[in-house]
């Protein structure tokens, strides 16, 4: 363990206990207040998540138009339903739901920690909830109520039933979150290891998977009635399959270029047409590439293969917001063991750092100021993306790294 | 012979034995060989910076000037404005200077200004507005000429303030320029060629009047402001040109362009003008700057070459054309650091309307309303053929010369250049803090004699962020207290941040000193290493907003932040630290000024000095105190 990590939050030990709940409430202050209004804002919300779409989507249904006939609405029916009859539509509402939604994920991940750690209760719960709760790149996006921070609160919940291993509710809310976020596929594989396997730490001590294969057939049957029971619901809900079309398939075929901090809406708004078939395949299957390499890599400790993940799916996602980067930003607070073992952090700090200022600042130069144009915002996003990529990498490196020790004079590791 | 080549080339780059320890010795070798010389290196990046700043005005670093956009074709057309548009000028500028004598008030002034447009014709209206928290109020004229053939979903405007800006909004009066906006009024009417509408704009005061009128045109709030709404409207506005006629003849054109925040016009509509300037034989210049080099009798009086250099020098053409253009690109750069921009044509830009200001430098002679009229006609009729938004890329310039310009690779990296030596500063603080040489309890474990080793120490990385926000927070505090009724005693609120600046930075530096543990490194360092970082990104992203005002902060930060260090000697310290508090609010005797251009026109230094320059420089004087 790093001197470093477990000196600094010393002063923040003492307080963890009513961090959470003050947080919460400057939160909540805050999201009451709603100083500007961001709920149009690019970086913070995509079609698929953005709010107004959402409200437009109520709106239809309530109406008894399908929602799905146009080209606007792409939130799932499972929203319209919820909003339509348990939960409240209101401003005010939302704004005390989706805080609840940031409260549930910082719980989680504080839940996620302890389980980690195989205790009831760390001295770094604070922290740890500080850090989902404080995280820029996902308090703002709440604030401009995108339903990514849904997302990234239903994600965080099933890492957390099932590093408690609870089987039943893990497949149950990720079956939820699979189909408000279909690229949320990529947890898939690593959430059922990690139900069979242990959360625990072991990336300093690999060994080969130590969980009982011929437990999966039964969680995966479970997952597909959970699935198939909530896509029967839906078809039901919405009147037909046309929803399918304009949800999932929006993440796949992208119909939708509004600029986003990702890099697909550039690349298709020049691509030629008939090329467009081709790459949005590579484009997805790359997604999928990268799930059996973690996943054998990181076959002793599947949480930080979800995590590692997470980080991949914040950078190259289709239609992403600020709120999945930052997702795994905050979730490197879960594993303070690999700090020590991050070759440049502060490299990517700064990379992280140029491109919160820039992102804005282009956005602005390009569609309020006029003076720049679509590529100054594309280059941004590149510098979004390359902070991103850089932070993923070194956790990769820093996460294998551990496994040899502390590094010692004259000794160098060539590969790992 | 050709085989031995290959063999030597192979063998150079993959050179025999185990790869991976060739791998790792050539990574240390570039390392070692990088971290040797980044002093150097660094010291290298902010010369070459502040030489490269130096160096803009040098002639042979821009070039210059040509259309971008084909449809403009400027000084295509026949002009129509003749000696009776002249004389109705004439007439005009006598009922002006009528009300002028008769101490008229802004409503009358707009009373009169309203009849005149109604009487040639046009949709005409006034509006009156009040700021609220200045005490400054008037009465707008505006007119609207409909075009003739399309729908109106474009417009252009031709503007006229009623002060002058020849001694900066003082009191002189644009009568003459008011005047040609109501002789072009009457004479662009009879033609049916305009493709967009023509709006004209009489705005009261100086910089107030228009931005009244612009916030209502576009439906902006202002939370000061008190704008009586437009009763009539047109359409997206993408021109706009602004006359400044104060003396009783002119010998020059001048342009002023710079905008509000650093945002300058499209330069293809200042190219546009110079060309058909030149057609018309009505010479341009860069704001009110005669090139001393036609007027060789007026020279003491243009040039800014002191005497005592030696007359080879003085005289030589590229030393002379050196020192015109510095003079053109220190004013832009005052103009555009400064937020406030050059004149009411800056007003524009913040709602995307290319403008500038057409100055008509005042002299006995020989130009007059004939020349203005028809380079305005022309000018006009060069944006009316304007199908779509002029280019993106043609924003990013400095002009040197009235018909030479430096492209954004040219200036750009001045700047970048010395943000990247500060960012190097930054790392290698960093990573020099990451590291302690342990000599003595190698010396007593090792046997053999070997050279004390390094190893890595803790940085106190929580706790230097903590002392960054919250002066940052500070800086908020203290915009805040400065901007809440302080009206008129900014000596007091001055004394009362310096307390507060004060109090916090030896505050910070007792509480640090005491909770200092022991082979941790110093706090004052990892600060250092990360306002630097800070600082450097500040900067390198100011770059395309604005700038000259990274170019300032460059000056301002680069070298200040690159020095600061802590010192045993306390008196040093003392005034180490004196130094950095004068650095950083010194520009408070500005305040008035800039709280002005804030709460009028939105120019956004105020805060930023307040939130981001104040507690960076701020942060370096904690340094010098730990």
């Amino acid at each position: 363990m790093s001197k470093r990590v477990v000196s600094a939050p010393h002063d923040l030990t003492t307080s963890s206990g009513f961090i959470l709940p003050a947080l919460v409430a400057a939160r909540l202050a805050l999201a009451l207040l709603q100083p500007f209004d961001l709920t149009h804002d690019h970086h913070l919300s995509s079609p698929l998540t953005s709010y107004a779409n959402l409200q437009e989507g109520i709106y239809l249904f309530k109406q008894d138009i399908d929602p799905y006939s146009g080209g606007i609405v792409r939130h799932s029916p499972l929203y319209l339903t919820l909003f339509t009859t348990i939960l409240p539509n209101s401003r005010f509402s939302a704004a005390l739901l989706w805080t609840l939604c940031d409260a549930l994920g910082a719980y989680a991940m504080m839940n996620i920690y302890r389980a980690r750690q195989g205790i009831k209760t760390s001295s770094r719960d604070g922290l740890v909830a500080a850090m989902y709760l404080l995280n820029p790149y996902l308090f703002l996006p709440s604030l401009a109520l995108s339903t990514s921070s849904i997302e990234n609160a239903l994600v965080l919940l099933s890492i957390m039933f099932a590093s408690q291993r609870k089987p039943s509710q893990t497949l149950l809310v990720y079956a939820f979150l699979l189909h408000v976020s279909l690229s949320s596929f990529l947890f898939l594989a690593p959430l059922l290891l990690l139900l069979i396997s242990e959360p625990f730490s072991h990336l300093a001590s690999p060994r080969a998977f130590s969980g009982d294969f011929k437990k999966l057939p039964p969680l995966l049957g479970e997952f597909a009635v959970c699935f198939i029971s909530l896509t029967m619901a839906s078809t039901l809900i919405s009147g037909g399959f046309s929803w399918i079309g304009q949800t999932w398939g929006a993440s796949l075929t992208l119909p939708d270029l509004t600029p986003n901090v990702g890099v697909w809406w550039y690349f298709f708004t020049e691509m030629f047409d008939h090329f467009r078939p081709f790459f949005l395949m590579v484009f997805s299957v790359h997604l999928l590439i990268y799930i059996a390499p973690i996943c054998i890599k990181f076959q002793y400790d599947m949480l930080y293969a979800i995590f590692l993940l997470a980080g991949i799916l914040g950078t190259f996602k289709a239609f992403p917001t600020l709120s999945d980067p930052g997702l795994f930003l905050s979730m490197i607070s879960l594993f303070p063991e690999t700090y020590p073992y991050l070759r440049y952090p502060i490299v990517t700090s700064l990379l992280h750092l140029h491109a919160a200022l820039l992102l804005p600042l282009f956005h602005h130069l390009w569609l309020s100021q006029g003076t720049g144009n679509a590529n100054f915002f594309y280059a941004s996003t590149l510098v979004f993306a390359c902070a991103n990529g850089a932070a993923v990498i070194d956790c990769v490196w820093a996460g294998l790294r551990i496994a040899i020790g502390e590094e010692k004079e004259g000794i160098v590791i060539a590969q790992e | 012979m050709d085989n031995n080549w290959r063999i030597r080339l192979r063998r150079r780059f993959r050179p025999e034995g185990d790869p991976n320890l060739v791998r790792v010795r050539r990574r240390k070798a570039i390392v070692s060989a990088f971290s040797r010389r980044v002093t150097f290196l660094r010291l290298i990046l902010l010369l070459v910076g502040y030489i490269w700043m130096v160096a803009l005005p040098y002639p042979q670093l821009g070039r210059g000037i040509y259309i971008d956009e084909n449809a403009l074709q400027p000084g295509q057309v026949n002009t129509y404005w003749g000696w009776g548009d002249v004389h109705n000028s004439d007439r005009y500028l006598d009922d002006l200077e009528r009300l002028r004598d008769s101490n008229a008030t802004s409503e009358q002034r707009a009373q009169y200004l309203d009849t005149e447009f109604r009487k040639i014709g046009l949709f005409s209206s006034t509006q009156t507005y009040q700021f609220t928290s200045q005490d400054i109020n008037g009465t707008n004229t505006y007119a609207i000429l409909s075009s003739p053939r399309a729908p109106g979903v474009e417009a252009m405007i031709i503007s006229a303030s009623w002060l002058s800006r020849i001694d900066d909004g003082n009191g002189a009066l644009n009568l003459r320029g008011v005047a040609t906006v109501l002789a072009l009024a009457k004479f662009l009417k009879q033609y049916s060629l305009w493709a967009k509408d023509l709006v004209f704009v009489v705005s009261d005061g100086y910089l107030d009047g228009m931005q009244a009128w612009l916030s209502a045109y576009h439906g902006t709030i202002q939370s000061n402001l008190e704008a009586e709404r437009l009763e009539m409207s047109s359409g997206v506005v993408w021109t706009a040109l602004n006359i400044d006629y104060p003396g009783h003849s002119f010998s020059h054109l001048g342009v002023f362009y710079e905008g509000l925040n650093g945002r300058l016009p499209n330069q293809d509509l200042m190219n546009s003008f110079h060309v058909i300037c030149s057609r018309m034989g009505v010479p341009v210049v860069l704001y009110d700057h005669l090139d001393p080099r036609s007027y060789p009798d007026r020279r003491k009086e243009l040039d800014w070459l002191p005497e005592w250099l030696p007359g080879a020098l003085r005289n030589d053409p590229e030393v002379r054309a050196y020192a015109y253009n510095a003079r053109n690109v220190w004013r832009h750069v005052v103009h555009q650091a400064s937020g406030r921009g050059s004149g009411v044509h800056g007003l524009f830009h913040q709602f995307r309307i290319d403008a500038f200001t057409m100055f008509a430098l005042p002299a006995t002679g020989p130009h007059g309303f004939h020349a203005l009229g028809r380079v305005v006609e022309s000018t006009l009729r060069t944006s009316n053929n304007l199908l779509e938004r002029l280019h993106a890329s043609f924003f990013f310039y400095i002009m040197t010369a009235p018909n030479r310009f430096m492209k954004i690779g040219n200036f750009l990296p001045s700047a970048v250049l010395i943000s990247v030596a500060m960012m190097f500063t930054g790392l290698k603080e960093w990573s020099d803090s990451g590291w302690t040489q342990e000599t003595l309890r190698n010396a007593e474990k090792s046997t053999e004699t070997q050279a004390p080793g390094w190893t890595r120490r803790p940085r106190p990385v929580l706790r230097a962020l903590c002392i960054m926000i919250s002066s940052h927070l500070l800086g908020v505090a203290t915009y805040l207290l400065m901007n809440s009724g302080w009206d008129g005693q900014n000596s007091i609120g001055g004394m009362l941040v310096l307390t507060m600046a004060c109090i916090f930075a030896f505050g910070v530096s007792a509480v640090c000193s005491k909770s200092d543990r022991g082979g941790a490194a110093p706090i004052a360092s990892v600060l250092k290493a990360l306002n630097l970082c800070f600082a450097s990104t500040i900067i390198s992203a100011t770059t395309v907003l604005n700038f000259s005002l990274a170019a300032s902060l460059a000056v301002f930060l680069g070298i200040p932040l690159s020095v600061s260090s802590t010192s045993k000697n306390l008196p040093l310290r003392a005034s180490k630290f004196s130094l950095y508090l004068f650095l950083s609010l010194g520009w408070v005797l500005k305040h008035e000024r800039l709280n002005w251009n804030w709460e009028i026109m939105g120019v956004w230094l105020l805060p930023f000095l307040w939130i981001v320059y104040f507690p960076l420089v701020l942060q370096a004087g904690i340094v010098c105190l730990l």
